[in-house]
């Protein structure tokens, strides 16, 4: 049992501060606070959005993006309402909406969503926002841009890829049964990643006061019901300290010896069905898999900005750089976290084990920050967040738009390895070109894209001698077939998928893609470029 | 409202259809064979043999005959009534129980501030037609299971968005039952979507044709179940104290009364009792926010997802109606908290599935086991998940659950072993009122 000197007199008897029932705001967002919390919902609502055209599958984004209360956005479109856009778009009314300027009918239907978001209708064209230069651009958190002609997706590309804070371009583009999503930022960096993996409870490499307490623990003086609930870390730290003084020093090393050590916990049982005994056993492998900094995370104590600290350094690389300092000590490992997960165990028992990881994290998170350069000022909070999600930290290089169709080895290589992803980008991507050469249909009327013209624009994009996918026929034919079609259950699908990247883009929260995110709604598939 | 939705009296302008016409006046490279748009087309499941023809234009069936069903007015049912109005579906109908929540309105893009309280099916199919001019969409503020037969008949397909595994099951097993052979019919598609935070799936079930629902039970997570001696004696977590005071503390004080977790007060009850306990055991971690979470298990939601599993589902909605496409073979889930993960496969049909596979289930026991343990393992088993499971066996009652005087005459039987009633290879009948279907166990001794 844990002996009471260990309990914090303070934290015993500090009353419970009681909190009131949530107000309107946080019941209302009660289903998604539970994944980004109040950070995540304050990122979302300071962020100011511009959305390039109005098209059904603009407002489907939009929509995904207004309700969860995101703070602003803005629709930039010089188009009227024509019969086809009050067929597909939820957020036209039908025939009435026809004549009207499309972006003021959108953003008032989208604002009756969500109260506390401001909707904001630039009636001007692509054109003019283009010439009126970057400072228009950078008052945005982010640009997302739907099947934009060429030229202008071209020249927008480049002018939010010369500066490295510009802010960062979704590219989405639909014909059909098929899309593509593409991100374009120049870094990324995401602390709460939501990793599924835990951090390591370092139990192959206890910390002194760990160590202290499994020593002193007389399992044979226990009473049977305290036996019964010794957590299952303290049983794992006493067999192994036996485990190394009969062999050693070492930690098993064979399966033979794997499976010995197991049955010497096994043997350790009193009782056949002493559960934490059986949990032992089940977590045996974290007592000889070595805790190291996980090679993810070690891979970015390389990165060049954690070299070259200087005053416009984002905060992330000062951390980075102090945990890379930190992992440099013994025991070579990340600062150990305060989460204990639940096991079998009395609360007493529990409890105390908690209060031991909690201060040991305390410790070691003092620690990280003597080595956080003097003179930067960092975030307390954020410090905290960094500590407890150093095992999952996550880096975002990413590049242009204009690059990719240029680097024609990639798209090469691609053929070998993302064939079916490969025909969807080249597919789109040759009805571009096409589309660009071509003055534009009347409305109402359609595009001709032959095969052969499409087949033979993909051609050119790839290396000499490189052939084009099998599944390229497909995707060309049902681009063929559709060359401008955007579908009401494409563009809700894609509004889902753009907001959710958005959403991590915006909250810094979550992993959003790298790459190009490929859709094909006819066999029901996504997969990334 | 009623001078609203007058199906397709209402006369579609020129040009409405102008996307989704792409798709239906031509067919793409890897349509079936089967359709032929604009002239005589068919309605027909198209990977597998047709086995289902409509002798009717695409359009024309579309627009003018298909019924549809929605089961779910939540957050894919507004995405999914949304999406079916505007690809063209004009006959839908839409069944929910539920009534509109604040917590809804961060999702449930149909209703607004002033709807909380109001059915969720009327309000949602209101909105639907003043929005989409000519779809009539016909709302049963009710549950599933208040309708027969005759009524599941009428439709031609059924897409659900549901939060309840049970529901889930009934109508599963219902639409299974209603398949005749002799009756092409009778064969209605099952759409399912489902979601939780940034993951979901959504599913194409041909009843009898692929694997059901209950072929899949043993994929669903399995629940945290903490045990009553944990909470009880050796708290460890907050949500240990938290199940403490709405399991064992709710009925000591207040005996028969029933806790109502949309209850402010209740809620508010509970916290304090929980925050009580956690401190007199050092616990931290009592919130408001998750004590609600823990006593209404609380699945975290977002518009963005549902609107993806949603556009899923009718998206196979509309291929299965138009066979503009094939339709999707059978199971797709996505990923998007790391990039976006997604997997697209056809989930086995079971040979032994209690619901559409025809052949009973080798069960394998300890000769000790009694008949209350084995009604135990019947709720808790991934593959089976039966609650309040009642048996039998050919010649005779193992053990009811209802009426009272069956419950009576067979609690004797709970403490006997199974070996004692059933001899090897016997079979056991399991049926549970919450379930439209029988299970049947082929016992073997171990």
């Amino acid at each position: 049992m844990m002996s009471p000197e260990t309990q914090d007199i303070e934290q015993a008897t500090t009353a419970i501060t009681e909190e009131a029932p949530p107000d309107r705001k946080t019941r209302r967002y009660d289903r998604q606070l539970r994944l980004w919390a109040a950070t995540g919902q304050a990122a979302l609502e300071s962020a100011h959005l511009l959305v390039l055209s109005s098209s059904a599958t603009s407002t489907s984004i939009l929509k995904n993006l207004v309700l969860p209360g995101v703070g602003a956005f803005t629709i930039l479109d010089n188009a009227v309402v024509t019969p086809a856009d009050a067929g597909n778009n939820f957020f036209l009314e039908g025939p009435e909406s026809i004549g009207k300027p499309r972006a003021q009918e959108a953003v008032r239907l989208l604002e009756e969503l969500n109260e506390g978001v401001r909707g904001h209708a630039d009636l001007r064209n692509v054109e003019q926002l283009l010439s009126a230069g970057k400072s228009e651009l950078f008052k945005y958190t982010l640009v997302i841009a739907h099947n934009l002609p060429q030229s202008q997706v071209e020249r927008l590309s480049q002018l939010l890829w010369e500066d490295d804070d510009a802010p960062p371009l979704v590219i989405v583009r639909s014909a059909g049964f098929l899309a593509e999503i593409f991100i374009q930022q120049h870094e990324h960096t995401i602390i709460e990643s939501h990793s599924e993996t835990a951090p390591s409870l370092r139990i192959d490499k206890p910390f002194p006061a760990l160590l202290q307490y499994a020593q002193a623990l007389d399992l044979d003086a226990l009473d049977p019901t305290d036996h019964a609930h010794v957590p299952y870390v303290i049983l794992l730290v006493k067999a192994m300290e036996k485990w190394k003084q009969e062999h050693n020093g070492l930690p098993p090393q064979t399966y033979a010896e794997k499976k010995a050590f197991k049955e010497a916990i096994s043997n350790m049982k009193r009782k056949i069905d002493e559960e934490n005994f059986e949990e032992a056993e089940a977590q045996a492998y974290r007592s000889w898999t070595e805790t190291k900094v996980p090679s993810e995370v070690a891979e970015l104590f390389d990165d060049p900005k954690v070299q070259t600290l200087n005053a416009s350094t984002p905060p992330f690389f000062y951390l980075l750089a102090a945990l890379k300092k930190f992992a440099a000590q013994p025991p070579y490992t990340l600062p150990l976290s305060s989460t204990l997960p639940d096991m079998k165990a009395s609360t007493d028992t529990y409890i105390g084990l908690q209060k031991l990881y909690k201060d040991q994290a305390e410790q070691e998170r003092n620690i990280f920050k003597s080595f956080i350069s003097p003179g930067v000022r960092i975030d307390d909070d954020l410090i905290d967040s960094f500590v407890k999600n150093a095992h999952a930290l996550k880096v975002i290089r990413g590049t242009s738009w204009n690059s990719i169709d240029k680097n024609t080895i990639a798209l090469g290589n691609a053929a070998a390895t993302s064939p079916k992803q490969l025909a969807i980008h080249l597919a789109l991507s040759a009805a571009s070109c096409l589309a660009s050469k071509a003055p534009a249909p009347s409305q109402g009327e359609l595009p001709v894209f032959t095969i052969e013209a499409l087949t033979q624009e993909a051609q050119s994009l790839l290396p000499p001698g490189v052939e084009l996918p099998e599944e390229f026929e497909f995707t060309a034919g049902e681009i063929a077939r559709s060359p401008t079609a955007d579908l009401p259950n494409t563009a809700a699908l894609l509004g889902g998928l753009v907001a959710q990247e958005v959403i991590k883009m915006v909250t810094k929260q979550y992993i959003p893609i790298a790459g190009i995110c490929t859709v094909d709604l006819i066999e029901t598939w996504t997969g990334i470029l | 409202m009623a001078t609203i939705g007058n199906g397709s009296a209402t006369a579609d302008w020129p040009g409405r259809y102008f996307h989704i016409d792409q798709i239906l006046d031509k067919p793409g490279p890897r349509t079936d064979p089967g359709f032929s748009a604009g002239a005589e087309a068919r309605f027909k499941l198209s990977f597998r043999k047709p086995f289902i023809v409509w002798k009717v234009e695409v359009k024309a069936f579309l627009r003018d005959q298909a019924k549809i069903l929605v089961i779910g007015a939540g957050g894919l049912g507004c995405e999914i009534l949304a999406n079916l109005a505007l690809t063209g579906f004009k006959d839908i109908h839409v069944i929910d129980m539920d009534t509109i929540d604040i917590s809804n309105l961060n999702r449930q893009f149909l209703f607004r501030s002033k709807d909380v309280g109001k059915s969720k099916a009327n309000v949602a199919a209101e909105f639907i037609m003043k929005r989409v001019p000519g779809v009539k969409v016909t709302p049963y503020f009710g549950k599933i299971q208040d309708k027969d037969d005759d009524y599941y008949m009428q439709f031609h397909l059924v897409i659900c968005g549901l939060d309840s595994v049970e529901a889930r099951r009934w109508i599963n097993a219902t639409l299974v039952n209603l398949v005749d052979p002799e009756n092409p019919e009778s064969l209605k598609p099952l759409i399912d979507g489902g979601t939780e935070g940034f993951k979901g799936q959504a599913r194409v079930i041909l009843p009898t044709i692929t694997s059901c629902y209950e072929c899949s039970l043993d994929m669903l997570n399995k629940q945290t179940v903490f045990p009553i001696c944990t909470i009880a004696n050796t708290p460890r977590l907050p949500e240990h104290c938290i199940e403490w005071a709405s399991v064992l503390e709710w009925p000591r004080i207040y005996g028969d009364k029933k806790m109502d977790t949309d209850n402010p007060d209740h809620i508010s009850w509970l916290y304090k009792t929980a925050s009580a306990r956690a401190k007199e055991f050092n616990i931290e971690g009592v919130t408001w926010s998750l004590t609600q979470g823990v006593v209404k298990n609380i699945i975290p939601a977002i518009a963005s997802t549902n609107a993806i599993i949603a556009a899923a589902c009718c998206n196979e909605a509309f291929k299965i109606a138009t066979s503009s496409a094939a339709c999707l073979n059978n199971y797709f889930m996505l990923i998007g908290t790391d990039s976006v993960y997604s997997y697209t496969f056809e989930h086995e049909k079971r040979s032994d599935c209690p619901v559409c596979g025809g052949e009973s289930l080798d069960f394998p026991i300890s000769r000790d086991l009694t008949v209350e343990e084995l009604i135990e393992m019947l709720t808790e088993k991934q593959d089976i998940q039966i609650k309040k499971p009642s048996l039998s066996a050919p010649t005779k009652q193992i053990y009811f659950q209802a009426p009272p005087q069956l419950e009576q005459a067979t609690r004797p039987n709970l403490e006997k072993k199974v070996s004692e009633l059933i001899p090897e290879g016997g079979e056991i009948t399991v049926t549970a009122s919450t379930l439209p279907f029988s299970l049947s166990l082929n016992v073997i001794y171990t």
